[in-house]
């Protein structure tokens, strides 16, 4: 049984090959780091599992299933989350109702029992915000839960963006560069908490990310990417001495 | 300070309903029938609202789904000899299914190509109300009727006002109701951020539908009760012309607000009134005022108290929250 895999997935954008020819596996509860030099592929490859963009070629598994070409929203209900590089945020909403909106999948109550304000509406809500609001405890942003999202700084951002998708519950949840705007102390930090999140829940995590230190400590195996291709797969410590990776990102290569 | 704005929020919920029992009482029976008037306009601003103001969609057709549950609730009551408060609702079922036919190329459309297609149904509309002249009396209009409670029909304006504020009352509650759970917050997702809503497993397609029905059943409800108001439905009411007139509404008041709906609806119903004084600059002066609003208020009628207060104290740099 295949939980997660890519099966010779290509990206193309008129003449540019931003994914060729990708395979990889993934086995349940793994945490994956995709590195790889500026515009190497590593958001096009997010984009094609999370339905934003078509796979020219390949098969995309999910359960043993192609959901390859599937509209993202019917991909996000298989159980695949993301989060944005340059992140996504319902900005005219206060942060907590950013989180809340994540839970809707979630919610026992429907559209009848909300009209009414039933009291299983009510319940619902009340459990809603206090689940929403204990993502934002766990990322230290209980401070920032009434503001509005567009008011606050990127750094945050990253953050809420990193709890709403954790509260979409997802099983395998893509994370492109959550923690660029950050220091090195709130990555660290914000990092330590996804991947408790993570473990705790079973959530197999693909993580893009510019920080080798973060990435290395993060881990269990990584995948380079260069060019849209493939360069390199293992633990961090093979990939570290692989030497087309030393190449790829000293720039040395043909 | 959470205490402080609960409390002004109760104690302007309270002089809400107070001002809307009193009302029709306050001025002479013109006055109870504008009343009425603005009850049809806040049905019609409130579902217009969810539709623009918070799920994003450009409807210019508005007035199109008004004349739907016109034409389909004074039918059924007149000539089908239906209980008003059945046809009423009957009238607001059609007009929402015709909502998610709307919905359908609004699927695929957006922005400017979305107000194009609305456009093109609100032409389609006058025309089949012209070509149909059996049913809906064509371009001469459509004799309606006062509806009846318990054998008694609802002759005087006061009578109606005080029957069909409670339907008008629970239908801006559901609104709030709505926006207050997961249907309002899919409702912004998609507007604001298709992508990440659907990184949610929140449907674009049928989140639009949800909301192309709510509006065009607001709308529905609006127009069956206005005919009532008026007693006569002029085709004339339902062009281009209405249609905007109902986007000004919610401009004005505030888009994306159930309260902005209100207050937009109460005050350019009120409005052209007013201006009865100016006579032949009554056009003029209502285009200039509602510049003034938009240029003044863009955030609406409904952020005016936010507006003056800001003004009053030094601006805070933009709502920037104690860091944790
Ligand atoms: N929508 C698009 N249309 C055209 N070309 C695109 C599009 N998206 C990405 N590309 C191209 O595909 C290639 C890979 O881009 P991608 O954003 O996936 O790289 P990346 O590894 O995420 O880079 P970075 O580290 O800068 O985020 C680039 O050459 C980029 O210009
Ligand atoms: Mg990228």
């Amino acid at each position: 049984m295949t939980f997660f895999a890519l099966q010779d997935v290509s990206v193309r954008f008129g003449g540019v090959v931003a994914v060729a020819d990708i395979s990889l596996e993934l086995a349940p509860g793994e945490i994956r780091g995709l590195i790889g030099p500026n515009g190497a592929g590593k958001t096009s490859l997010i984009n094609v599992v999370s339905g934003m963009v078509a796979p020219s070629a390949g098969r995309i598994v999910l359960d043993d299933r192609d959901i390859a070409g599937q509209p993202a929203h019917r991909i996000a209900a298989l159980g695949v989350g993301r989060t944005f590089q340059n992140v996504e945020i319902f900005a005219d909403q206060t942060v907590l109702a950013n989180v809340m909106t994540g839970l809707h999948r979630h919610l026992p109550h429907g559209f009848w029992s909300s009209a009414l304000m039933l009291p299983g509406a009510r319940r619902g809500e009340t459990a809603a915000r206090r689940e929403a609001g204990e993502l934002l405890a766990a990322f230290g942003l209980a401070g920032y839960r009434d503001a509005l999202a567009g008011a606050v700084p990127f750094g945050i951002l990253k953050r809420v963006d990193l709890a709403r998708a954790l509260a979409a519950r997802p099983r395998l949840l893509l994370l492109d560069e959550p923690t660029s705007g950050m220091s090195e102390t709130e990555a660290a930090a914000a990092i330590a908490t996804a991947r408790a999140l993570a473990r705790d829940r079973g959530i197999t995590l693909i993580v893009v990310e510019h920080n080798m230190r973060v990435i290395m400590a993060l881990a269990d195996r990584l995948t380079v990417l260069d060019q849209g291709l493939k360069i390199a797969e293992g633990t961090p410590e093979e990939v570290q001495n692989d030497p087309r990776v030393i190449d790829a990102y000293l720039g040395s290569a043909p | 300070m959470r205490g402080a704005s609960d409390l002004r929020k109760l104690a302007a919920m309270a002089t809400a309903v107070l001002a809307a029992l009193a009302a029709p009482l306050l001025f002479g029976t013109y006055g109870a029938y504008l009343c009425n008037l603005v009850l049809v306009n806040v049905v019609i601003a409130v579902g217009l609202n969810l539709l623009t103001g918070n799920a994003g969609q450009i409807s210019l057709c508005n007035s199109s789904f008004v004349a739907i549950g016109a034409y389909v609730c004074t039918w059924l009551f007149t000539q089908q000899g239906l209980s008003f408060w059945l046809a009423l609702p009957a009238g607001g079922a059609v007009a929402a299914a015709f909502g998610c036919l709307l919905a359908l190329p609004a699927m695929r459309l957006s922005g400017f190509y979305l107000a194009l297609a609305t456009l093109g149904f609100l032409e389609i509309t006058e025309v089949v109300i012209e070509q149909f002249p059996d049913i809906t009396g064509g371009i001469r209009g459509m004799l309606a009727a006062r509806p009846t409670l318990f054998g008694v029909t609802l002759a005087t304006d006061r009578a109606l006002y005080y029957t069909i504020l409670p339907i008008v009352a629970v239908l801006v509650v559901v609104a709030r109701n709505l926006l207050a759970c997961d249907t309002g917050r899919a409702f912004n997702a998609i507007r604001v951020s298709p992508l990440a809503a659907q990184t949610l497993g929140i449907s674009p397609a049928r989140t639009k539908l949800i909301a192309f029905a709510l509006a065009a059943f607001y709308a529905g409800i609006a127009g069956g009760l206005g005919a009532a108001v008026v007693g006569f439905i002029d085709p004339a009411e339902f062009g281009a012309g209405a249609a905007l007139r109902e986007v000004t509404f919610i401009v004005v008041g505030g888009l994306g607000s159930v309260a902005g709906s209100v207050i937009g609806a109460i005050v350019l119903t009120l409005l052209p009134e007013l201006l009865r004084g100016v006579q032949e600059y009554a056009d003029l002066v209502y285009a200039g005022l509602l510049l003034g609003f938009l240029m003044l208020l863009p955030q609406g009628l409904v952020r005016l108290p936010e507006t003056l207060r800001r003004g009053r104290a030094p601006a805070s740099p933009a709502g920037e929250p104690a860091a944790p």
